[in-house]
């Protein structure tokens, strides 16, 4: 944590505004977070609890309609300093004392466009993203390699085609693709879902970007295919020493490539401190959310005795009626009688237990 | 022994891939054997794990065996009943005995339909029932799998992963299924959610007396439910035995492969990552592949280790599975001691 930070967050919101029940979905609220240069930083949560919005912020990818963006997210690295969010502030009446947004105006047309003059030059070149679904975000008409020649030619220094193209062949032998050159020429249909990742990870890398945002690399392919991937960007991140925020709800994945991790329930973080403390199973002094979340991977001795597992109960929370008290409370197994008032109606604050550790939970305050 | 409620004997699938605009009138055809010469079978009351890569065939035999896709050649029998060649009206009866969770949720519930109207269609395809009936069973539905009454009058869209998963174990169940065949139930689900579906369905086979055909390719939640595993590689099996001897003792190179990168990603150190020599080949097998004797000899490291002997490659000489010992079955020329 000593190094300087790349990415800083500082009180993100990003609401959606639902017609159907009126009111705005928060789907991050109040989020801050901080990446040093050459870290992984692994978001684990549920599915719903805000991590991939967290990453489509970051990006300026939030459609500004229905979407509501508030906070600061700033950029520092060798080339640039920015401060990638145009606050909607102007664009929307909102109380800042409790966050809550009172009305949008109708004219938010022109936060869009700033938004995107903001991104230029970042989106792709110092920020990229590997998207969860690699199929989908190639163009199936055009060969992977041409598609990778064209984001070098755009994203880098390198214009003349004949370079870029080199510089393609690079990056597909560097992720491991056998035979590049061949596979230059593929079509993603033709590729395997590993493949096509692989090809993801070139095209994104190709552009040596200051920050990769990695949203659910592995989710979708197999065991096998899955491993090697996750093989591919711990290796990538020895060699090519990228920073890296990483997405997954695989907790596996976020255990093997990230140096510290963030844990996001319902909009917020509920955890953040170095992998090692966070996601060990002998580490006691952790979120009750976090704990369960460990507890419900099928280990060795379920699988022995062909028990049930530990299931969380309930489901995600719904960010919508966001209670007053803690956010995981209705789920949480360890609520005592002491504090069972507290975890009701008030809402613990980030606090740090040790160095570099912080968590919200009434159970370690004093 | 108990009797067994499936019995799959020499299930073949062949798909046809037409070749070009004019294919219909050419007599050269590609055959895609996704499924090939497969026999396994199911005891009641017991779960099969059907492990593999994507496209080695595990979805497919899913859904020959419930007459979703008709076979090739081969034989199906439920109870006693040879159901491969029946008539749809005749498989009708059937039908309401197996049924099929299936992997995407999102396209198999109607999204236009409140969650009553999906569960009273499920119930009243099969029999006649009252208005009070039907709400009767409905609610014993729900118990079974655990889900509020309250979510009856939402849309599929509504709820989340592990409550559409419910209804569709409970549109399952409507029916009165006996087997289900579940493919891959708790991909693309949160680990607490997992947990969830998968106490759900160890309750549901305790109560009921329900047999699985559980699909999937997350080997720690098949070895978790399942009491015999099957792994399948290029349409075949190649290792079929007891669930906790093909997870600690497999024999066949394919399946030891297969567990191992499980038990590598979980003690993976994030700067220790061990080199695997077969990068390449990896991820790189299809049908389309020619392959002659064993199919796995491309990939399989005793291939190599054993200097690429002519046994493995020979087209006559395809290895067959062969008991070894308490019901474990192999397919290989050297199965790994």
């Amino acid at each position: 944590m000593n190094s300087r930070p790349v990415l800083k967050i500082e009180n993100l919101r990003t609401f959606f505004y639902s017609k159907g029940k009126r009111a705005f979905v928060r789907s991050v609220d109040g989020v801050n977070l901080r990446i040093g240069k050459g870290e992984t930083l692994g978001i684990v949560g549920e599915s719903g609890s805000g991590k991939s919005v967290t990453a489509l912020s970051i990006m300026g990818l939030v459609p500004g309609e229905p979407g509501v963006i508030i906070g600061k997210i700033g950029l520092k690295t060798d080339n640039i300093q920015k401060n990638l969010l145009q606050d909607l502030r102007d664009y929307v009446k909102i109380n800042m004392s409790t966050g809550r947004i009172m009305e949008v105006y109708k004219d938010n047309v022109g936060w869009q466009k700033n938004v995107d003059r903001v991104m230029q030059g970042i989106r792709g070149t110092e920020i990229a993203m590997i998207f969860q679904n690699p199929k989908l975000a190639l163009n199936p008409f055009i060969p992977i390699g041409k598609q990778i020649t064209e984001s070098i030619r755009i994203n880098t220094p390198i214009k003349k085609r004949s370079q870029a193209r080199e510089r393609a062949m690079y990056w597909l032998a560097k992720v491991k693709m056998d035979s590049p050159r061949l596979r230059y020429y593929n079509n993603p249909y033709g590729l395997s879902g590993g493949m096509c990742q692989r090809a993801m990870i070139a095209m994104a890398l190709s552009s040596d970007p200051s920050l990769l945002i990695a949203d659910e690399p592995t989710t979708g392919l197999d065991a096998t295919i899955q491993s090697k991937i996750v093989d591919l960007l711990a290796d990538l991140k020895s060699s090519v020493g990228v920073t890296t925020m990483l997405i997954s709800h695989d907790i596996n994945v976020i255990k093997a490539l990230s140096d510290n991790v963030a844990v996001m329930y319902g909009g917020t973080l509920l955890e953040h401190g170095p992998v090692g403390i966070i996601l060990s199973a002998e580490h006691q002094a952790k979120h009750p959310y976090t704990a369960a979340l460990l507890e419900s991977i099928p280990r060795e001795k379920h699988i022995r005795e062909k028990g049930y597992l530990q299931a969380i109960k309930g489901d995600v929370l719904d960010t919508i009626n966001i209670p007053l008290g803690c956010r995981f409370y209705s789920r949480c197994d360890k609520v005592t009688e002491k504090i069972q008032e507290k975890c009701d109606n008030h809402e613990p604050d980030l606090r740090e237990i040790s160095s570099g550790h912080s968590l919200r939970c009434w159970l370690y305050y004093e | 022994m108990a009797e067994s409620i499936l019995e799959v004997e020499n299930l073949r699938k062949y798909y046809l891939q037409p070749r070009g605009l004019f294919s219909p009138f050419k007599t050269e055809k590609r055959i895609i054997p996704a499924v090939d010469d497969v026999s396994f079978y199911i005891k009641k009351n017991e779960t099969m794990g059907l492990v593999g890569e994507t496209g080695c065939g595990k979805t497919t035999i899913g859904r020959s065996i419930l007459k979703l896709t008709p076979v090739t050649s081969g034989r199906v029998i439920f109870n006693g009943t040879d159901i491969t060649h029946l008539t749809p009206s005749e498989f009708r009866p059937y039908r309401r005995q197996m049924q099929m969770i299936f992997q995407d949720l999102d396209a198999a519930l109607n999204p236009k339909m409140r969650i009553k109207s999906i569960l009273t269609e499920a119930l009243t395809v099969h029999h006649k029932l009252s208005e009070a009936e039907i709400n009767h069973r409905i609610e014993e539905l729900l118990e079974k799998v655990n889900l509020k009454k309250s979510k009856l009058s939402s849309f599929s869209g509504e709820l989340s992963g592990g409550e559409k998963r419910r209804v569709g174990i409970a549109r399952s169940l409507a029916v009165g299924a006996r087997f289900l065949v579940a493919d891959e139930p708790t991909s693309a689900l949160d680990v607490s959610i997992q947990a969830q579906v998968v106490n759900l369905l160890k309750d549901l086979q305790k109560n009921l007396g329900l047999s699985y055909l559980f699909i999937s390719h997350d080997l720690r939640i098949v070895e978790l439910l399942s009491h015999k595993v099957a792994v399948m590689y290029l349409g075949r099996i190649v290792e079929m035995g007891l669930a906790g001897r093909i997870a600690n003792a497999p024999r066949h190179p394919y399946t030891r492969i297969l567990w191992s990168s499980l038990l590598k990603k979980k003690s993976q150190e994030a700067t220790q990552v061990p080199s695997d020599q077969h990068d390449g080949r990896w991820g790189v097998f299809d049908f389309e592949r020619s392959y002659s004797g064993c199919r796995f000899a491309p990939r399989c490291p005793v291939y190599e280790a054993k200097g690429n002997p002519a046994i493995c490659s020979d087209p006559a000489n395809a290895p067959k599975l062969s008991d070894i010992g308490n019901g474990h079955k192999v397919s290989c020329h050297f199965p790994l001691e």
